[in-house]
């Protein structure tokens, strides 16, 4: 179980995070869903430190980090407990595909190099990628090379997977590769994290929706009550773009 | 005055002793000036408390003066210090003992290092952050990211300002001979003031530090091929 407290987070005056308390099951898939800027992705980045939390508790299972005072071990080991897949893949340009995936493995989690390998091999073929192993992520397309990070997180064996709006840079085309992916891995009961604009994918993946704005979470619970009856009207408005047959009318 | 063209070849062949005298300092000056280089620019970068001020100011002091001032001031203020040191702790050392070629050794690692450290710096920048983030996210240690995944790409992009130091180092390596060092551009001069000939010497000298030279550029061009393998044959 994932379990944040009062977290907060400013960049400069500006502060982006109000205290946010959120609490993720475990096998749960949770969609946070927001206008821009509503400090969506800051939460997410805050999970694994990628952004340094001003305050706040950050736990998962019985480990806890305090983030008034938190100690470097202890940012180490919260990121050993996650994984992350970015908006922009951020696979390292310099490795193929198969060693994006092992890199964790054998530096991280000190497998022999023979074991990452088996293990990495089938998880690329998990996500439709058993042809490009030696492929580097320049002759991937974006939706190959998200696969790739999807199976780069996925081997890491971590208590929660965040994705950072996964497909907001590929190209509509290729965005249904990538979701079916997360679908697929989703059913598996993976912990997963999902910053969205994706409104119909996190309806249908998600089984809790948390919408944020202004650094505040505004509304959570089920995807059925947050997209057929939700209770605030801040979210009413912002799902009627998505919800309402006049969506997207000139 | 007319050009002795035979004896450019003899020149040439005896400028060749002086070569490794050449490399050496060469080769000492970039290795440890890209050792220090390296220090310097991540010490800049992630704003070391203290040192990197530290860092700042040794690059503008020693980039703002010029190379031949260092191996002067060198020259005189280590003796100084050396025989100072030896003296208040009753050592037997002396300066006298230091080899000529160890302060250009020092004098040009320090030079190379000012000027490296902001080649090394542009190639750090190269790097996507991103990539530092997802070996954060995979769950390495920073210097794990940094050795693993920013350098090996810090460096390829950094590569072709890298040779370019190694050659102006190489080609700055002949103000040793101040300090009464032997490379080949003093070994020319040596020849051609016993010999009077001196265009021919020079001309000499200038053709070998033109085949090094080469040499460099093409083993360089290799060395890029290798590193930048991953970019090629794609997009972005």
């Amino acid at each position: 179980m994932i379990r944040l407290q009062g977290i907060r987070k400013a960049f400069g005056k500006n502060e982006v995070l109000k205290g946010i308390d959120l609490t993720v099951d475990k096998g749960e898939v949770v969609a946070i869903l927001g206008p821009s800027g509503s400090g969506k992705t800051t939460l997410l980045r805050c999970i694994n430190y990628l952004e340094k939390p001003s305050d706040g508790e950050i736990s998962i299972d019985e480990f806890a980090v305090n983030c008034r005072k938190p100690a470097k071990k202890d940012i180490h080991a919260l990121r050993r407990k996650t994984a992350m897949v970015f908006q922009q893949y951020n696979l390292f340009r310099h490795k193929t595909a198969l060693e994006n995936v092992m890199e964790g493995l054998v530096v991280v989690k000190k497998l022999p190099k023979a074991e990452a390998r088996r293990k990495s091999v089938e998880l690329l073929e998990k996500v439709g990628l058993g042809d490009k192993l030696d492929a580097y992520p320049s002759r991937l397309s974006g939706g190959q090379q998200q696969r790739v990070g999807i199976a780069r997180a996925l081997a890491l064996n971590p208590e929660v997977i965040l994705f950072d709006e996964p497909t907001s840079a590929l190209d509509p085309e290729l965005v249904g590769e990538v979701l079916a992916v997360i679908r697929k891995i989703a059913k598996e009961g993976i912990t997963m994290i999902i910053v969205t604009h994706e409104m119909s994918f996190a309806q249908e993946v998600a089984n809790h929706i948390v919408f944020m704005e202004g650094g505040t979470v505004v509304e959570e619970g089920p995807p059925k009550t947050i997209f057929r009856s939700p209770k605030e009207e801040r979210t009413r408005q912002f799902l009627a773009r998505f919800t309402s047959d006049s969506a997207y009318s000139i | 005055m007319k050009l002795d063209i035979p004896f450019i070849w003899t020149a040439l062949v005896s400028l060749l002793p002086a070569v490794p005298t050449t490399l050496k300092i060469t080769a000492v000056s970039v290795l440890c000036g890209f050792a220090i280089g390296t220090a310097v620019a991540l010490c800049r970068m992630y704003r070391v408390p203290a040192l990197h001020r530290i860092a700042a100011a040794y690059v503008t002091v020693i980039r703002g003066t010029p190379m031949l001032t260092h191996l002067l001031i060198l020259y005189f203020a280590i003796p100084l210090a050396v025989d100072g040191l030896a003296d208040r702790y009753g050592l037997a050392f002396r300066s006298a003992q230091i080899p000529m070629i160890g302060f250009a050794y020092l004098s040009f690692s320090i030079t190379a290092g000012a000027y490296l450290s902001e080649v090394v710096r542009s190639g750090l920048l190269a790097v996507n952050k991103g990539q530092m983030e997802a070996a954060h996210a995979v769950g390495m240690t920073t210097v794990q990211g940094l050795r693993r995944i920013v350098f090996p790409q810090a460096f390829a992009a950094a590569l072709p300002n890298l040779t370019n130091s190694l050659i102006g180092m190489l080609h700055g390596s002949t103000l040793a001979f101040t300090v009464s060092v032997v490379d080949i551009n003093a070994q020319a001069e040596i020849l051609a003031t016993t010999n009077w000939k001196f265009f021919e010497a020079y001309l000499a000298a200038a053709l070998l530090f033109w085949g090094m030279t080469v040499l460099i550029e093409r083993l360089s061009a290799l060395l890029e091929r290798r590193v930048t393998r991953y970019n090629r044959g794609g997009v972005a």
